[in-house]
C-alpha cells in the first residue's frame, strides 16, 4: 500500500508537469494513474462549470467536493486540490457515507459517487433532483439514469459523458468548452450517445 | 527647353492634365496607403480576435488534454483562406496541436520558441501569439499566422482601379482643359492676330474685341487705347502734313507772286525814273523856251522904260515897269521850278564858301527894304558878337535868307521884323543860328503840317491874296537840309511867327565834287595874289564882233584883254596868262562854254579863276552849278558887267574868299533906279 502510495505521487508530480506523458502513463498501466487523472478532471470541472450564486453563503465560500462511497482516489484528490483556488473560493474534499452522511450532501457542489454506490443511484438522484450539485459517477448508465457527468474509458483514454438535462434540473451551468469534450447523453430511458 | 517654346493653347492643357494627375495620384495614393494601413490593422484586429476565440475554444481541450479536439477547433481556420498555420503550445513550449493549410508540416518555418503575447508583421506574414487560459489560468499559447492575402489581394486590386482611374480621369482632363484652355487662349491668339494685323497693314483702325472681363480683357482694352492714341496721332500728323504741304504750297505761290510784284516794281521804277528823267528833261528845256521869250520881254521893256522916260512920258513908264515886274516874277517862278526839280533829281549841289555872315545879312536887309517898305515894315538886325564867318554855300544861304525875310514881309502888315543871328555851340559843333521873327498873320498847326511841302501853302486863299507858288519855304528847307541844317516854325495865328534855321558854321560835304571846289577856293587864293599885278580878262567867244566889243570896253576899264575863239584855244590861253577872269560864251561850235566852263573847273590850275558867263542861254543856274561865279545874259549890260568886274578885281585884292559882289544884288534889286536892263541875278527870286 505504502509502495502504491509512493508510486502514485510520483506519477501524480510526473502528471502536473508533463501532463499528456503522465496521461499515457496513467492510462497505460495502473488504476492509480486511472484515478489521477480523473481527480485532475474532477478539479477541471469545476472551472467549467457554474453554480448558482444562491448555492454559496458567501462569495468565497469554498467548493465542496464531496466522495460518496468508497474512495477510489486515495489522497491523491485533496493532493490536487490543495492551496487550489477557482476564482476567490478554495476548493475541501469531503468523504460521506449513504447510511449517515445523506444529510451533508445539500453542502456539497461536486459529488462523486462511487461504484458502492450503484444500488442507490435512483434514490441519491431523487435527493440531488433539485439542488446546485454537479454529480460525477463511473457506473455504466449513470448519466442516463440522472447523473450529471460519467467517466469512461475510450482507447485508454479517460473520456466523460454529460446529461444536459441533469445539469439543467441541477440549475448548473456548463462551459460550452468542456461540452464540445464530452459525449451528450439523452436523459432516463434513451441510450444514445453522441460524440463531442 | 522644349516645354517653353509650346504653344498657349498646349501649354495650358499640359499644366491642366500634370496639375490635375499630380494631385489626383496624390490624394489616391495616400487614400490607399490610409486604406491599406488601416486593412492592414483590421486583419490585423480580425487575427487577434480570431487568436483569441480559437485559444478560448480550444482551453478546455487544453485542460482536458484532448488532442483530437484541439486539432477539430484549429481546422476550423479552414474557413478562413489567409490563415496558413496555427499551433497550440502547451506551457512548456511543446506543441499540442498544430494546423497548416497546405497540410505540409513546416517546422522550421515555425518559431523556435514562443514568444511575449501580441501581434507582429515578419516577412509579409503576420503572427499573433495568444495566451491560452481558464480562468485567468495560463494553460498554453496559441500562435497564428496569416499570410495576409486579403490585404495584398486588396493592394494589387485598388492599385489595378488608380490606374485605371488615373488614365480615365487624365483623359477626362485632357478633354476638358482642351475645351476650357480656350478660354484664355482665345483671347491672348485674338489680341496676337490684331496686333499681327496692325503691324503688318499699318491699320490702326482695327480694334481687338474684348471678350471677359479678366486681366487679358484689360489688356485688351490697353491695347485698345494704345491704338487709339496712336491712331490719333497719325491722323494728326497726316493732317499737318497735309496742312504743311498746303502752306509750302502757298509760300511758294506767295514767293512766285512777289518775285512777280518785284519785277513788276523794278519795271516799274524804271519806268518811273526814265519818266522822271523825261520830266527834267522837259522842265529844263521848258524853262529854257521860258526864258528866252522872256528875256524879250523884260530887255525891251526895260529898254522901252529908259526910252519913255527919257523922251519924257511918265504915265506910260508905270505900265511898263508892270510889264517888267511881272516878267520878273515869272522868271522867278520858272527859277524855283527848275530849282526843285534840280533839287529833286539830286543835281543840286553844294559850293563851300568861307564868307562874313554880317555881310550877308547887310546885303538881305537892303535887298528887302522896298519889299518891307510896300507893307510899311520895318526891319530890325541884331547880329551877335561871336558871329564872324561861316563856311557854306553862300548862294543858297542868301536865297534861304531872302526867302524868310521876303515871306515875313509879304505876310506881315504895318509890322516889325526883327532878324537874329548868333553862333551857339551843340553837340560838340558850332551853329550859326538865324532867326527871322514877324509879327504877321501867323501860321496854325495845320498849316504847319504841309509848310514844307512843295507847292503846299498855308491855304488857297493865300495863294490868291499874297500870290507866290508855294515852293520858297519848299526850296529853303531843301537848301537847309542839303547843309545838315535844321529850320522850325513856331507860330500861332494871328501871333506872328519864328523862322529859325541852324547851319553848321563849316558845312562839310563828303561828295568829290565840294571838295574839289573846296580845294580849288584855296588854290585860288594861292594863285590870285600873284597875279594881282596883270589884272588880265581872257574872253571866249566865237562871234569876233563880240569878242571886238567885249576888248574894247574892259580895255577902257584898265584892264589886259586876251580873246579865244573857241573852247580849246581858251583852256589853253588860261592855261599860258591865269587871267584875273574868264567871260565865256555858252553856244559855240565843236566845244560849248559849258564843256569848257567843266573842263576849267576840273581842272586844278584854272579852277581857281573866277568865270562870268556871258550867253544868250538862260541856265543861269547850270553855270553857277559848273561854277560859274556870275552869269549875264546878252545882250551884255555893261554897266552890269563893270561893276561886276570892278568887284572882282577888288575882291582880289582884298578879300580872297568872298567873289560874290555885295552891291551887284544891290543894284538888281533896285531896278528902278537902274539901267540894268536884263541882268539876273539870285537874288531876285521871289515867292
Amino acid at each position: 500500500m505504502l509502495r502504491r502510495l509512493g508510486i502514485l505521487i510520483v506519477a501524480l508530480s510526473v502528471s502536473l508537469s508533463w501532463a499528456p506523458e503522465s496521461i499515457a502513463q496513467a492510462s497505460e498501466s495502473s488504476d492509480s494513474s486511472e484515478y489521477l487523472i480523473k481527480a485532475g478532471f474532477i478539479y477541471n470541472f469545476a472551472k467549467f462549470v457554474e453554480w448558482p450564486a444562491a448555492a454559496f453563503a458567501q462569495p468565497d465560500s469554498p467548493i465542496v467536493i464531496g466522495i460518496l462511497g468508497t474512495d477510489p482516489f486515495g489522497n491523491l484528490i485533496d493532493r490536487i486540490v490543495e492551496n487550489k483556488k477557482i476564482g476567490a473560493r478554495g476548493l475541501v474534499v469531503k468523504r460521506l457515507k449513504w447510511s449517515t452522511d445523506l444529510k451533508d450532501l445539500k453542502d456539497c457542489k461536486i459529488l462523486f459517487v462511487g461504484a458502492s454506490e450503484k444500488a442507490h443511484l435512483d434514490d441519491l438522484v431523487q435527493i440531488v433532483k433539485s439542488l446546485p450539485i454537479l454529480t460525477v459517477g463511473e457506473t455504466p448508465g449513470f448519466a442516463e439514469r440522472g447523473g450529471v457527468i460519467r467517466f469512461v474509458l475510450e482507447d485508454n483514454r479517460v473520456r466523460f459523458e454529460i446529461n444536459v438535462e441533469a445539469a439543467r434540473q441541477a440549475d448548473l451551468t456548463i462551459s460550452s468548452r468542456l461540452l464540445t469534450l464530452a459525449r451528450i447523453i439523452q436523459q432516463a430511458n434513451a441510450d444514445t450517445r453522441k460524440p463531442g | 527647353m522644349i516645354l517653353q517654346n509650346l504653344s498657349i493653347k498646349r501649354k495650358l492643357t499640359l499644366i491642366t492634365m500634370l496639375t490635375s494627375s499630380i494631385a489626383l495620384i496624390l490624394s489616391s495614393v495616400s487614400f490607399l496607403i490610409y486604406d491599406l494601413v488601416s486593412f492592414r490593422n483590421l486583419l490585423k484586429q480580425d487575427l487577434m480576435t480570431q487568436a483569441e476565440i480559437i485559444g478560448y475554444n480550444s482551453a478546455g481541450a487544453m485542460e482536458f488534454k484532448d488532442e483530437p479536439a484541439a486539432t477539430a477547433t484549429l481546422s476550423a481556420l479552414t474557413a478562413k483562406e489567409d490563415i496558413v498555420t496555427a499551433v497550440l503550445y502547451k506551457p512548456d513550449g511543446k506543441i499540442f496541436a498544430h494546423y497548416f493549410r497546405t497540410n505540409k508540416a513546416l517546422p522550421g518555418f515555425l518559431p523556435s520558441h514562443l514568444q511575449e503575447k501580441g501581434y507582429r508583421f515578419e516577412a509579409g506574414y503576420l503572427e499573433v501569439f495568444q495566451d491560452v487560459t481558464i480562468n485567468g489560468e495560463h494553460v498554453g499559447t496559441l500562435f497564428l499566422q496569416s499570410d495576409m492575402r486579403q490585404w495584398s489581394l486588396r493592394a494589387k486590386r485598388y492599385a489595378n482601379i488608380l490606374i485605371i482611374f488615373v488614365l480615365v480621369s487624365g483623359l477626362f482632363a485632357l478633354f476638358v482643359s482642351s475645351k476650357l484652355q480656350g478660354l484664355i487662349s482665345k483671347p491672348i491668339l485674338h489680341l496676337e492676330d490684331t496686333m499681327r494685323m496692325v503691324s503688318s497693314n499699318k491699320n490702326y483702325a482695327v480694334r481687338a474685341v474684348k471678350t471677359y472681363g479678366d486681366e487679358i480683357g484689360r489688356l485688351i482694352d490697353g491695347f485698345n487705347t494704345m491704338l487709339s492714341e496712336i491712331q490719333q496721332r497719325d491722323t494728326a500728323l497726316q493732317s499737318t502734313n497735309g496742312e504743311l504741304k498746303t502752306r509750302t504750297q502757298e509760300l511758294e505761290q506767295e514767293v512766285f507772286q512777289r518775285k512777280q510784284t518785284q519785277e513788276e516794281l523794278l519795271s516799274a521804277k524804271h519806268a518811273a525814273e526814265d519818266a522822271n528823267r523825261a520830266k527834267s528833261t522837259f522842265l529844263a528845256n521848258m524853262s529854257h523856251e521860258l526864258r528866252t521869250p522872256l528875256n524879250a520881254i523884260i530887255g525891251y521893256s526895260e529898254m522901252l522904260e529908259e526910252e519913255t522916260r527919257d523922251s519924257g512920258k511918265i504915265e506910260n513908264v508905270q505900265d511898263l515897269k508892270k510889264i517888267q515886274s511881272a516878267g520878273k516874277h515869272l522868271l522867278s517862278l520858272i527859277n524855283d521850278v527848275l530849282d526843285l526839280s534840280k533839287i529833286e533829281a539830286g543835281k543840286m549841289g553844294l559850293h563851300l564858301e568861307t564868307f562874313e555872315v554880317s555881310q550877308v545879312i547887310e546885303e538881305m536887309v537892303t535887298t528887302l527894304q522896298s519889299a518891307a517898305a510896300k507893307n510899311a515894315n520895318s526891319i530890325h538886325v541884331h547880329l551877335a558878337e561871336n558871329v564872324s564867318v561861316m563856311k557854306a554855300d553862300i548862294t543858297k544861304v542868301r536865297q534861304i535868307l531872302f526867302n524868310l525875310l521876303s515871306n515875313a514881309c509879304k505876310f506881315t502888315d504895318h509890322g516889325t521884323i526883327s532878324v537874329n543871328v548868333e553862333q551857339i555851340k551843340s553837340e560838340d559843333r558850332d551853329w550859326i543860328r538865324f532867326q527871322v521873327h514877324d509879327t504877321g498873320i501867323g501860321i496854325s498847326a495845320k498849316q504847319k503840317e504841309n509848310l514844307f511841302q512843295e507847292f503846299a501853302q498855308a491855304d488857297a486863299s493865300i495863294a490868291r491874296k499874297y500870290g507866290g507858288t508855294g515852293l520858297g519855304l519848299a526850296i529853303t528847307h531843301r537848301f537847309v537840309q542839303l547843309m545838315k541844317g535844321q529850320i522850325n516854325v513856331e507860330s500861332e495865328p494871328g501871333q506872328g511867327a519864328i523862322f529859325t534855321v541852324q547851319l553848321p558854321a563849316q558845312v562839310v560835304i563828303e561828295s568829290t565834287e565840294s571838295k574839289q571846289s573846296e580845294s580849288a577856293g584855296k588854290v585860288l587864293a594861292a594863285s590870285s595874289e600873284t597875279k594881282t599885278g596883270l589884272e588880265t580878262i581872257l574872253v571866249i567867244d566865237d562871234d569876233p564882233s563880240v569878242r571886238d566889243l567885249m576888248s574894247r570896253f574892259l580895255t577902257k576899264l584898265n584892264f589886259h584883254v586876251v580873246a579865244a575863239a573857241n573852247g580849246e584855244e581858251g583852256i589853253r590861253l588860261a592855261k599860258q596868262v591865269h587871267p584875273l577872269l574868264i567871260t565865256l560864251d555858252v553856244v559855240m561850235p565843236d566845244c560849248d562854254g559849258w564843256a569848257v566852263l567843266n573842263r576849267l573847273k576840273s581842272d586844278s590850275e584854272l579852277a581857281e579863276i573866277p568865270v562870268i558867263m556871258v550867253t544868250v542861254v538862260d541856265n543861269e543856274a547850270m553855270g553857277l552849278e559848273l561854277g560859274a561865279s556870275n552869269y549875264l545874259i546878252k545882250p551884255v549890260d555893261r554897266d552890269r558887267l563893270a561893276v561886276l568886274v570892278e568887284k572882282h578885281r577888288i575882291t582880289r585884292s582884298t578879300t580872297i574868299t568872298d567873289d560874290n559882289p555885295v552891291p551887284l544884288s544891290y543894284v538888281a534889286d533896285r531896278p528902278a533906279g537902274s539901267k540894268t536892263a536884263g541882268t539876273r541875278t539870285s537874288r531876285s527870286r521871289r515867292n
